[in-house]
């Protein structure tokens, strides 16, 4: 589990507080999804989580350590694992499964140890085949998928995504997302940082950051059924819950609470099916 | 393409343990430099019989030589214009005096630097780079003693091979996008040609700059630290590397008895 309690972050003494008091609880195995406007300190929140950034005051706690212990943290580290924005500028490795290796070599096992992990993790996100090439001919969408193999060989229990889709296309980004939901699926906590609300329509929790602060926190249906204050806050909704809600503006009684292409189906076609019996 | 880049292979050369390849390469330079006409021609014909058994064609060897050519016409000349002695007859077009030791210094001296182009080449095109970085870990990793940081340089050379790639695509994208607002390249008198590498070279520390920001908070999530870490491929020497250990300290061997 991991706590956030008080958090506040400023990056000098005296400069503008970045993150400005969240607290917070990411139970183990919840998909949880942060959203918010460019700027409002979802990058520097969560890179609180693994220590990465140690909080000016307040608390972080990850799984009963705290990140500001500097012995805790490289305990912390192998278990909240973290996929970056920029898939080049994470890739270390001269080759596919050398990146892969960079983990678990830093914590200094075994070479068998580390093969076995480095084929499985490719396994896991379907890159084995790509093991012994170089990364720079790899697509960005691979590349992707390479660092998060990379951070599952650690074997993380918790992994953040800090918006690891922003340079892919759509089909990539299909393939990075269905991986993402087969490991949270395993029971890894998945935290995920984005702009894109279709992304995390079907998350556990949904934490909505504005000006380092959270402004709006809960499922899903809770939080995108405010849509006029998201809008405010300067965040979209899923598109479909804006069709339906479209729709009920419009006069039809539909509910707005479903963020999954099936279900809508189900509901415009149930409603078109009584809406012909009226008639 | 570079020079001397990995060809892939399987041969007797590419599976020898990158340290003993990484010392073979380093006491032949040494012979190289020190020897006299028996050792050079002795280490022509090893460095030759070389090819064949790392795999590798006459032509892909040919290659290496391409862009050192100029600099072995350089060296040439400049040993057969400078150097005293026994001036050989003028030929008729030519004003200058050219001399039998200043004939033989350069083309021994290209001679020598040819070998050493060999050389150097048999090892970077059988030796994958993450290889030779693991190798060159290994054999500084005695120095640590001493305060050597082994690890450190292993992996600032693992990092700085690594974005050779993406520095020449990035170097290629800014170019693109100078060429998009009307700027021309590899064209016009050279002065104009060094002021436009030069508005290319700003944008790309600027973005090394950022990206090198990147990679370090990368690397620490990654539990990065200074110091011990361990490889995916531990080396481990064999019967054929300790049969080229003992090629090598035959030629050495040889290079002492008849220098």
């Amino acid at each position: 589990m991991i706590k956030v309690k008080d958090l506040i972050f400023q990056y000098d003494k005296g400069g503008e507080q970045i993150v400005k008091g969240i607290s917070t609880e990411i139970r183990d195995g919840m998909h949880v999804g942060i959203i918010g406007p460019t700027g409002c300190g979802k990058t520097t929140f969560v890179r609180h989580l693994n220590g990465l950034l140690t909080p000016t005051a307040g608390e972080v706690w990850v799984d009963g350590m705290h990140t500001a212990d500097p012995v805790a943290v490289l305990k912390i580290r192998p278990r909240v694992g973290m996929v970056f924005q920029n898939p080049d500028n994470q890739i270390v490795g001269m080759t596919v499964e050398e990146d892969v290796a960079f983990g678990p070599g830093n914590l200094a096992l075994p070479p068998i140890e580390i093969a076995r992990r480095v084929q499985e993790s490719l396994a896991m996100v379907g890159m084995e085949k790509q093991s012994k090439r170089s990364p720079h001919i790899l697509s960005n969408g691979e590349k992707q998928l390479v660092a998060i193999a990379g951070v599952l060989a650690m074997k993380p229990r918790h992994i953040i995504l800090d918006e690891p889709t922003t340079y892919l296309d759509p089909s990539a980004r299909e393939r990075v997302l269905h991986v993402v939901n087969r490991l949270h699926k395993e029971g890894i906590t998945i935290v995920h940082v984005t702009h894109d609300m279709n992304e995390i329509a079907r998350a556990d929790r949904i934490i909505v950051l504005y000006e380092g602060r959270i402004a709006m926190e809960g499922t899903p249906s809770q939080v995108f059924g405010h849509v006029e204050r998201l809008q405010d806050l300067g965040v979209g909704i899923p598109k479909i819950a804006e069709i339906l809600w479209s729709l009920r503006e419009t006069g039809l009684d539909v509910r707005t609470d479903i963020f999954s292409v099936e279900e809508a189906c189900k509901e415009i076609s149930s409603l078109i099916t009584s809406q012909q019996k009226f008639h | 393409m570079y020079t001397g880049q990995y060809i892939p292979g399987n041969s007797l050369i590419h599976r020898l343990d990158p340290r003993v390849k990484i010392g073979a390469a380093i006491a032949l330079t040494i012979l190289t430099l020190r020897g006299g006409a028996f050792t050079e021609s002795f280490l022509s014909a090893f460095l030759i019989a070389l090819i064949p058994c790392s795999g590798l064609s006459a032509y892909q060897m040919g290659r290496a030589f391409k862009p050192v050519l100029v600099f072995f016409a350089l060296l040439f000349f400049v040993h057969l214009l400078f150097t005293q002695g026994k001036p050989i007859p003028p030929f008729p077009p030519w004003r200058v005096t050219v001399t039998y030791e200043g004939l033989y210094r350069g083309a021994f001296t290209t001679w020598q630097f040819a070998l050493l182009i060999c050389n150097a080449s048999i090892l970077t095109m059988t030796t994958l780079s993450t290889d030779l970085v693991n190798g060159i870990e290994r054999l500084l990793r005695p120095l640590r003693r001493i305060g050597v940081p082994s690890y450190d340089i292993a992996m600032m050379v693992s990092i700085a091979l690594r974005f050779v790639p993406t520095f020449l695509e990035e170097i290629d994208r800014i170019k693109t996008a100078h060429i998009a607002r009307g700027a021309t390249f590899g064209s016009g008198p050279l002065f104009r040609r060094i002021l436009a590498a030069k508005s290319l070279l700003l944008p790309l520390l600027l973005r090394t700059m950022h990206r090198a920001d990147d990679l370090v908070v990368a690397m620490e999530a990654r539990a990065y630290q200074r110091g011990p870490r361990t490889y995916l491929k531990e080396l481990s020497i064999t019967w054929p590397d300790y049969a080229a250990m003992t090629v090598i300290a035959g030629i050495i061997c040889l290079h002492m008895l008849w220098p």
